[in-house]
């Protein structure tokens, strides 16, 4: 594993911490610097197209976090966390990060976390970051913007745009803005990030948001259809009926 | 709650001094009406002890009209009226109690008993009423004096406090790593850079510390020392963060120190450091006769997640305006013009250089 070179992408919003890492990087012949990211969505976009092998990561950043990156990307690229605050470090561990280095850090410590890196390649173990992230996520307060990755872009809804999420497969498709966006996730996982109090599970496939109902009507025996401001006609089922009744 | 039914000791205590009130009467009833003892104490000593409870509206009264704030005519009417209302009441029962001690105990006539007492019994009875009401007012002044006191002593502490938390906060760990990570990255790239960022941040803790002590500094001591904060962060950010400031003429007038810093900080750290394209952090200072006028705007994400309330920096910041000059300094917070803006409004006092 040591002969192969390791292709590392800088993500950093300040010009001198990713300077330093790639003087750091500069300091091992068989660690290449492919791409230097100054915000999260660059990262995104480098990591799709690059395939990288590790991802050095600041955590506080505009637009996405480091966290937020690695929601998007936890599956494509280990990451090492880049940051001055240490109150982060229990988060990433539960993200399996490889590392986290505290600013300021040196070569010594910089190298650590370079083998370490190596040993997690080497391992190729799969990360279970979804799950870990779901895992998460619930304890905390509920979301409130959901970050959708398509390709090497990323779409930032936040949940108050959000009209309904529909599961279809193994996908769920959020309805904002008269758009749909796709998310490799479970509408379940969804259901548990979202604010109870705001998105209610109306039928097996469906999470509305409660402020889009004009109405609810009867349409068959124990079976309803919910009527959004748009027009659109979603499923009610009997359960879905009762939780709905119980929030309005 | 009364103050006298509030502990069962006073209670106690004000029914005995009562009940020497009513020895008193007994004592003045004997004399003037040629009541034996026998018959002047259980008539007098239960009236006055029921009196006493009369005599507690007095504290209500007295409460509802501070010596201060009340003219003196309409202090002495409300008094007498309120003395004369009670008393007559009191005559009322002083009528009932004597009918059933005669029908009792026999031996005198009470129509003819009650005319001869009457008038002592009134006017004993304005008189107690009105020496409750004395008593009440001076309870009243103490206890609104100790108040006082304790007021200013609260304000000291909190100004005290809020001090050391803008010192603390003043002082950002992070802020001293991040700064130290830059110069980190500048000694092997830029050597000179890395003395000057160096030196910045050795001003910078001086100043700051230097401040701390004082309780007013010169507003252009504090501008300065905001600028050197931005210098040093502008290593940090590069084009991202531009600042400018105006001193609109003030830099003598005397503010509490480092009663910008905490803004500044917000500025970059909620403000410019969240926004990709970066940029500028305002500060405009005006003053007129009595007010001095401090902006401070940058701009934001516009996406950024809407949260309730303004978050503990800028609540320091109030709570010592309002520590420092009471209700005569504002501060505003809020969005504008797609930004933040958080303008500060203080009492104009003009330092030594003017």
């Amino acid at each position: 594993m040591s002969e192969q070179t390791l292709r590392v992408v800088i993500v950093d919003d300040e010009p001198l911490a990713r300077a330093l890492v790639r003087e750091l990087v500069a300091g091992h012949p068989g660690v290449e610097v492919v791409a230097e990211c100054a915000n999260g969505f660059d990262a995104v976009k480098a990591v799709s197209e690059l395939k990288p092998d590790l991802m050095f990561l600041d955590v506080q950043m505009p637009k996405l976090s480091g966290f937020e990156v690695l929601e998007l990307l936890g599956k494509d690229v280990p990451v090492v966390f880049t940051t001055a605050y240490d109150q982060y470090a229990l988060r990433a561990f539960e993200v399996h990060a490889v590392d986290y280095l505290l600013k300021p850090f040196g070569p010594e410590r910089f190298a650590e976390a370079l083998s370490r890196a190596r040993e997690r390649l080497a391992g190729r173990e799969a990360l279970p970051v979804e799950a870990l992230l779901a895992d998460v996520r619930p304890r905390q307060t509920p979301l409130e913007r959901v970050l959708i990755r398509d390709g090497s872009r990323v779409h930032v809804l936040p949940v108050d745009r959000i009209d309904y999420v529909e599961a279809q497969d193994d996908y769920v498709s959020f309805k904002a803005d008269g758009k749909q966006y796709l998310k490799d996730q479970t509408l379940a996982s969804v259901e548990a990030c979202l604010d109870p109090a705001r998105f209610v599970r109306i039928h097996r496939s469906y999470l509305l948001n409660i402020d889009r109902i004009a109405r609810v009507e009867l349409y068959a025996k124990d079976s309803r259809v919910a009527i959004l401001r748009d027009g659109v006609r979603l499923p009610v089922s009997r359960a879905g009926y009762a939780r709905l009744a119980t929030l309005l | 709650m009364h103050p006298i039914l509030a502990r069962g000791a006073r209670l106690a205590l004000y029914v005995a001094v009562w009940a020497i009130g009513g020895t008193l009467l007994a004592a003045l009833l004997g004399g003037t009406a040629g009541l034996p003892w026998s018959q002047s104490l259980p008539l007098a000593i239960p009236l006055t002890v029921t009196y006493g409870f009369f005599c507690l509206s007095a504290w209500y009264v007295s409460r509802s009209m501070p010596l201060a704030a009340t003219g003196s005519v309409r202090l002495t009417a409300t008094a007498v009226t309120a003395a004369c209302l009670s008393s007559a009441a009191w005559l009322v029962l002083t009528r009932v109690w004597l009918e059933a001690l005669a029908r009792r105990s026999g031996g005198f006539d009470a129509d003819r008993v009650f005319g001869r007492i009457a008038a002592l019994v009134f006017g004993f009875g304005v008189l107690l009423y009105l020496l409750s009401l004395a008593i009440s007012h001076l309870i009243g002044s103490f206890e609104r004096a100790r108040e006082t006191e304790r007021r200013a002593l609260e304000v000291q502490v909190l100004a005290r406090e809020a001090e050391l938390r803008s010192l603390r906060a003043q002082i950002d760990p992070h802020f001293l790593f991040n700064s130290l990570h830059s110069i980190s990255a500048l000694t092997t790239t830029d050597a000179g850079a890395a003395r000057r960022m160096c030196l910045l941040l050795a001003d910078f803790l001086r100043e700051s510390l230097a401040l701390g002590g004082a309780t007013r500094i010169p507003l252009a001591r504090e501008l300065n020392l905001a600028a050197r904060f931005l210098d040093i962060e502008r290593v940090r950010f590069g084009e991202r963060l531009n600042v400018s400031i105006h001193d609109g003429d003030a830099g003598a007038c005397l503010v509490p120190p480092l009663l910008l810093q905490p803004v500044v900080e917000n500025a970059v750290t909620h403000g410019v450091a969240h926004v990709l394209a970066g940029g500028t952090i305002r500060i405009a200072v005006s003053r007129s006769t009595s007010m001095l006028r401090i902006v401070v705007e940058n701009p934001c994400d516009e996406d950024r997640p809407r949260r309730t309330g303004t978050g503990v920096g800028l609540a320091n910041v109030r709570a010592r305006l309002r520590a420092v000059y009471g209700p005569d300094a504002r501060m505003a917070s809020g969005e504008h013009e797609g930004g933040w803006r958080v303008e500060m409004s203080l009492p104009l006092e003009r330092g030594a250089a003017e």
